[in-house]
């Protein structure tokens, strides 16, 4: 199996927060880690916090103007919207939305409309073994490198290097600087040696 | 299961017992024979109402009464949330130092791999104890300091700087996920071990880091739903009545 994506839901209703946790249960590789109900302060905040590579949301959950939340979200990056429509959703929002669930859907809908989505975000191959572009990167990374100085280094743009990070991130699923030193280490990408005074 | 006061403790502790801890943090120890759950408050003289909703909200994290919640004086949560503290730092990071210790003899062979986990989670340990001891000389105190005199209204010109240098809402913005570590080691351990001789005690160490994250979720929800919300509110109350005659 590949990497594990992050679902975090947007959702007043229990019973539908509940639904959609079993649903998401049974399409491998995704796990639900949080839960809202659309009524915290500093949603947005919190969403950011989060890292998810999925949101779930339902925008009658929201306190604010759903689309000025839609616009505070695109902000966060690279995470997959998914707007859930319920009846009384008026259809001028359902637009503001790339990719909709319907609460109506049958449950096999549901998860394949999931499924093709999230597809074609991952590449199919190689999901666990980083590139060899990715193990340069990583080193430098290791070493203590900042991204712009990664950049300089191997002529690339800070924005490619940010991308590769990420990918980087995903692949091996983690996220600190420090526990990318440990898997580094622990496959002899890197020498205890080279590291000098990068530690720390 | 929706636990209530009429409930027996041994009954709870019988459906769920990793609420163990949970009931240790009020002071309530092991050995309460056939009491209630009221009972036992009783006896201990704490709030009935707040230690269901604690003993709930942990057994189900879908369970999280806001309202009731928000209802609770800030000094409590703050003693509940401070006991937690020296729980995860005094009793859960020990356990899973300890394990790591063990890793040499009975899973890895390897003892730069140990070197490398045992000094990631070193790392880790004292990045939760700064996180720590910022909330608990920076933060809690203001919070407390607040609602005194949010009761008693009327402010002085110390908690009006505090108002000003450091709100709620700087805490909350530079309040850090403090899981993230936790996740890369779980990762490491999962993941990209390199042969371990038993899974044993792999899984003893994971099954404490699950039991860790998950208290650590619990607390900062607390934190971030219930005490930020709430203290945002009372400086709001107290700006708009101290500071125009102040
Ligand atoms: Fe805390
Ligand atoms: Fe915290």
């Amino acid at each position: 199996m590949g990497e594990i994506k992050t679902v975090i839901v947007v959702e007043r209703n229990y019973l539908m927060q509940a639904g959609l946790e079993a649903m998401l249960m049974e399409i491998p590789g995704l796990m639900m880690v949080k839960t809202f109900t659309g009524d915290e302060v500093s949603l947005a905040g919190h969403i950011r916090k989060q890292q998810a590579d999925v949101l779930i949301l339902n925008p009658l959950a929201l306190k604010e103007d759903p689309i000025v939340f839609l616009r505070k979200l695109k902000q966060i990056g690279k995470m997959v919207v998914f707007g859930l429509m319920e009846k009384e959703t008026p259809v001028n929002l359902q637009s503001h939305f790339s990719h909709v669930l319907n609460v109506s859907d049958s449950k096999f809908d549901l998860q394949n409309k999931i499924r093709s989505v999230l597809h074609q975000d991952t590449r199919p191959g190689n999901h666990n073994l980083l590139s060899k572009r990715e193990v340069t990167i990583l080193k430098q990374v290791v070493l203590g490198l900042t991204n712009q100085e990664i950049a300089d280094r191997l002529f690339l743009s800070i924005h490619t290097v940010t991308t590769h990070r990420k990918n980087i991130n995903r692949k091996l699923g983690i996220k600190t600087v420090s526990g990318l030193t440990v898997y580094a280490l622990m496959n002899h990408l890197v020498r205890m040696e080279e590291m000098g005074g990068a530690t720390k | 299961m929706l636990i209530n006061k009429n409930m027996k403790l041994a009954d709870v502790i019988h459906h769920d017992y990793t609420l163990v801890p949970v009931i240790n943090r009020f002071g309530i120890h092991l050995g309460f024979g056939n009491f209630t759950i009221q009972e036992v408050c009783k006896e201990h003289n704490i709030s009935t109402g707040f230690f269901v909703i604690i003993l709930n909200a942990f057994h189900d994290p879908h369970y999280f009464p806001k309202e009731r919640l928000q209802s609770i004086r800030l000094n409590i949560l703050i003693e509940y949330l401070q006991k937690a503290h020296t729980d995860f730092l005094e009793d859960k990071i020990p356990e899973i130092a300890f394990l790591i210790e063990k890793m040499p003899g009975e899973c890895l062979d390897d003892r730069k791999t140990y070197l490398l986990i045992r000094n990631f989670f070193l790392e880790y340990s004292t990045e939760l104890k700064n996180h720590i001891t910022k909330e608990e000389e920076r933060v809690y105190p203001y919070v407390l300091k607040l609602e005194e005199a949010f009761l008693k209204g009327e402010t002085d010109a110390d908690i009006k700087k505090q108002i000003q240098d450091y709100p709620i809402s700087a805490y909350e913005a530079e309040h850090e996920n403090v899981e993230e570590k936790l996740f890369d080691l779980k990762n490491i351990i999962i993941k990209y071990l390199p042969k371990p001789k038993s899974d044993k005690l792999c899984f003893q160490i994971l099954r404490e880091i699950f039991s860790l994250e998950k208290e650590l979720n619990e607390h900062a929800r607390i934190e971030d739903l219930i005490i930020v919300p709430k203290v945002e509110a009372m400086e709001n109350a107290l700006k708009l009545k101290g500071f125009g005659n102040g």
